[in-house]
Formats: C-alpha cells, sequence, structure tokens
C-alpha cells in the first residue's frame, strides 16, 4: 500500500456516505427513515461534486435537491394519512430469485469500473461558473431552451391531474 | 454544422410545433370556456403548418444543427413528417373520444403536441444529451396522458405503472450512457463512436450498450421491457392508447437507429461486434412473447398490446439485419403500421362511441350491425398480420428480404422465427373476425357510426390497401430519406471536442503500452 492519500480517503467517505444512505432508502421499512436516509444520499452526492471540482453544481446540489426537493417529500411524507402503515403484503417474494441476478450485475459493473482503462483528466480547481453560462448560451442552448418547455408541460400536465383529484373530492 | 443563430432556419418545424403548444394553451386561458373543435383547429394547423416547414426546409444532404447536438438530415425528416401525421390523425381520433377530450381538451392536445416535439428531437439526436432529455420528454408527456382518464382506476394505475417502470428504465440507460461518456469523454455520437472502436475495453462497451438499451427498450416495448405495455394500453385512453403505440414507438427506433448507426462501431477490438446476435436474441424473443401473449386476451385493447410488442419485435429484427436494407425495412414497416395501427384502435373508439365495449365478446356479430366498421377492422386486422393484398405485406417482406439479403446462419434463422410468429398472429387476429362475422349478436339492431369516424377510418383504410397497389412512391421517398445516412458522415461537435477525443485516444494508447 502506498503513503495515505487524503484525496482518496475523501473519496471513499463521500461515496461510502452515499451509498450507504442509498442503501437505506432502499432498504427501510418506514417510508420517513427512507426519506431521511435520502438526505445522506444527496449530500454524499453534493460532496462528490465537489470533491471533483464542480463547485456551482455542488452549490446546486445541496439548494434544490437538500434544500428544496427533500424538504419537499418531507412535507409530503408527513402530511399524508397512514402513510407509515402501509401492508405490504409481498415483501419478500423474489429476494431469492432476484438476489443472484442482481449480485451478478453488481459483479459484472465493478469489473467493468476497474479494468477499463479510462481516459483521465487531471481536474482543475477553478470556478466553472463562467464555463456553464457559456455553455448554456451556446452549446448547450438548445437542451437548456428545450428542458424549459418540457418542466411547463410537465407542470401543465400535474395541473390537469391534480385538479381532477381536486374536483372529485369536491375541493376547487 | 451550424451555431444556434443559423440553426433557426432549419429547426423551423420544432419550433412551430412548440410555438403551437403555447397557442392552444393561452387561447383556452382566454377563451371563456374551454372547446374541443377549437383546441383541434389550432392543433390541426399547428401540425400542418410544421409539415410544410419541414417539407420547405428540406435538403438532400445531412447537417448538425446547434453545435452538432442534433442533424438535419432526409432521415430525420422522414421521421418527422411520420410524426406529425400520426398527431394529425391523433387528432381526427380524439375529437369524440370523450375520456380524453372531456373536460381538457386544451391539455391534451397540448401535451401530445409536446411528445411530437419530442419525438422529432429523438429522431434528430446526434448527442447523449438531446438522445436523454427527448427520450425524457416524451416519457413523462406519455405519463400524463396514459392518466387522462377521468375517475378511472385503470387509468390511475396505468399512468402509475409507466412512471416507475419508465424511471427504472430511464435510471439504468443513464447508466449505460455514463459509461460511453466515461470511455469518449464527450457526449456526441461522432467521439462515442471512435472511443467505442479504439479503447480495447469490449466488456465495458457491451455492458454500456446493453444498459443503454434498457432506456430504447423500454420505449418500444421489447422484451424484457414490456411488462408495462399491455396495463398501461389497456388502462389509458384509446386515443392516446393510438398515440403511445405509433408514436414513440417509432422514435425508439429513429434513436436505434441513430444510435447503432452513428455511435457504435461496426468492430471491437478486431473483431466484428455481436450487436446482430444481441438485437437478435432481443427481437427473437420480443416478437414470440408478443404474439403467444396475445393468443390469450379477451380484451381487444390489451390483444393489440401485445401484438404491438409483436410488432416491435419484426422491426427489430429489419434493424438486426442493419445496413441499407435493414432501415429501409424500418422505415417502409412503420408507415404501414402506422395506417393499420391507428386503424384498428380507430375501430375500437368508433365501436364505443356506439356503445359497444373493448372485450372481444362483446363485439360478436359486428359484421352485422356494423357493416362497415367491421371491413374496415378486417382489413386492419389482416394488414397487421401481413397478408397480400395488404400494405402489411410489404412492410413484413422487406423485413425477410432485408434478413435473407445479409445472409448467415443466425439471419436465416431469424428470418424462419418472424414468419413463424407471423402464422401465430394470424391466429388471433382470427379470433376477432370470427365474432365479428361467425358468431351471432345478442342485439341485432344496428350500430351508427359518428361521421366523423366513418371518414376517418376510410383514410386510414384506403392507403392501406393502396399502399399494396402503388407502392413505388412510398418507396422511392423512403430511398431519398436513406441517401445521405449511409455512409453515415458526421463530424465532432466542435475543434476542441475533435482534440479531446485525439488526447484521449493517445491516452488510451499509452496506458494499454505500459501493460
Amino acid at each position: 500500500m502506498s503513503a495515505f492519500n487524503p484525496g482518496a480517503f475523501f473519496f471513499y467517505l463521500l461515496a461510502g456516505v452515499t451509498v450507504i444512505s442509498a442503501a437505506g432508502v432502499a432498504l427501510a421499512r418506514n417510508i420517513l427513515y427512507s426519506a431521511f436516509a435520502l438526505l445522506g444520499t444527496l449530500a454524499g452526492v453534493a460532496g462528490l461534486y465537489l470533491f471533483l471540482g464542480a463547485d456551482f453544481l455542488g452549490v446546486a446540489q445541496l439548494l434544490i435537491y437538500i434544500g428544496g426537493i427533500l424538504v419537499l417529500i418531507l412535507f409530503a411524507v408527513l402530511l399524508t394519512n397512514r402513510i407509515g402503515e402501509v401492508r405490504i403484503s409481498n415483501v419478500s417474494s423474489g429476494l431469492i430469485v432476484g438476489a443472484p441476478p442482481a449480485v451478478a450485475v453488481m459483479a459484472l459493473c465493478v469489473r467493468v469500473a476497474l479494468r477499463t482503462p479510462w481516459p483521465l483528466t487531471e481536474a482543475v480547481p477553478a470556478p466553472t461558473t463562467a464555463r456553464l453560462g457559456e455553455a448554456f448560451l451556446q452549446e448547450l442552448l438548445l437542451p437548456f431552451e428545450f428542458v424549459s418547455l418540457v418542466l411547463l408541460m410537465a407542470l401543465v400536465g400535474a395541473m390537469v391531474i391534480a385538479r381532477r383529484a381536486a374536483k372529485e373530492k369536491g375541493v376547487r | 454544422m451550424l451555431d444556434n443563430a443559423h440553426s433557426l432556419r432549419a429547426f423551423l418545424p420544432e419550433l412551430i410545433v412548440a410555438g403551437t403548444v403555447l397557442a392552444v394553451l393561452f387561447v383556452d386561458l382566454l377563451a371563456r370556456r374551454p372547446h374541443v373543435g377549437r383546441a383541434a383547429a389550432l392543433t390541426a394547423v399547428g401540425l400542418v403548418a410544421a409539415g410544410a416547414a419541414t417539407v420547405m426546409t428540406m435538403r438532400a444532404d445531412g447537417y448538425g444543427l446547434f453545435f452538432g447536438l442534433i442533424a438535419r438530415d432526409p432521415l430525420a425528416d422522414f421521421f418527422k413528417l411520420l410524426f406529425l401525421a400520426t398527431n394529425l390523425l391523433v387528432v381526427l381520433i380524439s375529437l369524440r373520444a370523450r375520456e380524453a377530450t372531456d373536460e381538457s381538451a386544451a391539455e391534451f392536445f397540448a401535451l401530445t403536441l409536446t411528445t411530437t416535439a419530442g419525438m422529432m428531437l429523438m429522431a434528430s439526436a446526434t448527442d447523449l444529451l438531446t438522445a436523454f432529455l427527448s427520450l425524457e420528454t416524451v416519457s413523462i408527456m406519455s405519463y400524463v396522458l396514459a392518466g387522462f382518464r377521468r375517475r378511472s382506476r385503470e387509468s390511475a394505475e396505468a399512468a402509475l405503472k409507466y412512471v416507475i417502470y419508465g424511471g427504472v428504465a430511464s435510471g439504468v440507460m443513464l447508466y449505460g450512457m455514463s459509461l460511453l461518456y466515461g470511455l469518449a469523454g464527450s457526449t456526441s455520437f461522432t467521439a462515442v463512436r471512435l472511443a467505442c472502436a479504439h479503447t480495447p475495453a469490449a466488456a465495458t462497451v457491451l455492458l454500456a450498450v446493453v444498459l443503454c438499451l434498457a432506456g430504447f427498450g423500454y420505449k418500444i416495448a421489447s422484451v424484457p421491457f414490456h411488462m408495462w405495455c399491455p396495463d398501461v394500453y389497456q388502462g389509458a385512453p384509446t386515443p392516446v392508447t393510438a398515440f403511445l403505440s405509433v408514436g414513440p414507438k417509432a422514435a425508439g427506433f429513429a434513436l436505434l437507429v441513430r444510435f447503432f448507426g452513428g455511435s457504435l462501431p461496426a468492430e471491437l477490438v478486431g473483431a466484428p461486434a455481436p450487436w446482430p446476435i444481441l438485437l437478435g436474441l432481443i427481437a427473437a424473443a420480443t416478437m414470440t412473447v408478443g404474439n403467444l401473449a396475445a393468443l390469450a386476451q379477451t380484451n381487444l385493447k390489451r390483444l393489440l398490446a401485445y401484438s404491438s410488442i409483436a410488432h416491435a419485435g419484426y422491426v427489430l429484427l429489419a434493424l438486426c439485419a442493419g445496413g441499407s436494407d435493414g432501415t429501409r425495412a424500418i422505415l417502409l414497416y412503420l408507415v404501414t403500421y402506422l395506417f393499420m395501427n391507428l386503424g384498428a384502435f380507430l375501430v375500437i373508439i368508433a365501436v364505443a362511441d356506439a356503445g359497444i365495449g373493448e372485450e372481444i365478446a362483446e363485439w360478436r356479430g359486428l359484421g352485422r350491425r356494423a357493416p362497415w366498421a367491421a371491413v374496415a377492422m378486417a382489413i386492419f386486422l389482416f394488414s397487421l398480420t401481413g397478408l397480400p393484398p395488404l400494405a402489411g405485406f410489404f412492410g413484413k417482406f422487406y423485413v425477410f428480404a432485408a434478413l435473407l439479403a445479409r445472409g448467415g446462419s443466425l439471419m436465416v434463422t431469424l428470418a424462419v422465427i418472424g414468419i413463424l410468429n407471423s402464422a401465430v398472429s394470424l391466429y388471433f387476429y382470427a379470433r376477432v373476425l370470427k365474432a365479428m362475422y361467425f358468431e351471432a349478436p345478442t342485439v341485432d339492431e344496428p350500430l351508427p357510426l359518428a361521421r366523423l369516424h366513418a371518414a376517418t377510418l376510410a383514410l386510414l383504410a384506403v392507403p392501406t390497401v393502396a399502399l399494396f397497389l402503388v407502392w413505388s412512391p412510398l418507396q422511392r421517398f423512403v430511398d431519398s430519406s436513406l441517401g445521405q445516412w449511409y455512409p453515415a458522415e458526421m463530424r465532432p461537435r466542435s475543434a476542441q471536442l475533435d482534440r479531446s477525443v485525439k488526447r484521449s485516444s493517445v491516452q488510451l494508447a499509452n496506458t494499454s503500452a505500459t501493460k
């Protein structure tokens, strides 16, 4: 083993936090615990972004996913009646059939990740906001603008569905 | 390759569709009460204008738009016209379908228009980023459309299943795309192709492609990503089902053609790439599962859902044959499929409008009660089977011809499986015909068809027959759409990208040398 490498240490720490809390999200029986475990996952991912030199992306992840979406999810969970008491009738079905393929795919992914000669580039510690802004108005203008149409229509669609549910209950 | 400002002219069709989305919504907001006809008319005008713009800005060569994120070439134009026509027909189909346009007609048409815009982008994507973005656009809009039926548990269930399966498929596909990006250091199809051709890690490319196929396979409903299909097709409003079974499926194939033709090399580490075997396996499984499961169905929408899975299998056969022959077969098949499949769903809608449900048992004696609807259904079903003298025959003929022209034991085996499957499909299509013609109806009174439905049925049935008789114009059009695609010629996004590709291949060479 080589000498202690702080970069690698931080990477594995962040990756570990992310993966373990992601497992918590998937495996927790209580949906409230799942929602809280999501905090670790999202924060871990934000840490990874910062670690890789994507400063803006990391902060945006913190603000939007943890500050916005996670809080929204928590509200939804807490305000929904009896969501914690949902009885899942087929908890263990498929575990025996599903486990071997899952393990095999996992092994394959790990093997591919370790064996492939990835072309590496040095992370340059510099602010990325200027470059991002340029990209959004230059070579990535099309996706940037198209997403706005998609989001608008997703909102309209969500409203159509929600409005009906409200009407059925007699709420206006 | 054009920059943003210069791309706008060639991007006019998509701009018109996007503008129509906003126009439909705003007019509905300003008007006092919602009106189905007004929203439909606006939508139709926008679609026709977009089609005219496509034809007017068509060029025989291909070129990149928006720094190479998408391409404008005859292949993309072909698919754009196909999607616009599909959406236009769906507007006609849904005019009288109360389950879709009862309360929120403007929103319904705006959602289909956005789906069309997404499909148009899908057909022209030459970059993993635009490919993913457009695929998600189509998916998200489809989720809402599937859940559009009011007060219906099945519709809500369909939408939810669609969302969950779709989320998983997208996630898996993103992982595959991230592997490709990791190899190439760029999201452009050309750069990915270069990197995959030069990497010594064949297993990585293979895994990435299989994972990407999860996303594409989900869109075209191929095995093993077909489980959502019957539930969604049954639960969604029938016009939406008709739309989903033709539009997004064709868009998925457009993306597959571009992905396999534009971003994957024919050789991996010096050996021929195993794409034909991979696609052949999926195609054979898709056809067989679709046709065998359709045998047991009693609900017509479910039956057509399984049949559409099987048809995705036939088109995958053509993709597996590859080359210009295979791609020609895909395009021809999709055109014939547009008419016969939309037609079959329209008969269900027209008959449902007159009060008959979706169970085959309810269709007994339809030949006597609604002779024209029954004749139209017979035409569409025979065409779906692939029997002459109907358009579906040529669709299948070109698929099998492409396989046999390619030659080799794999291709011949696949052709045989395909033909056996067609024979199986005749059985369940014929069951519907038997119910319509050879079983006595419970009530004898004639079923009047709405005039609009009768006219639209004629609009779909006539091409299904006429395309068989007058095939050469369509074939000429398809051949001209293929012109520039073979051999594929697209350049990386920018000079900077060129450098990064070179740098990474140099690095690759170094790393493999040190080993």
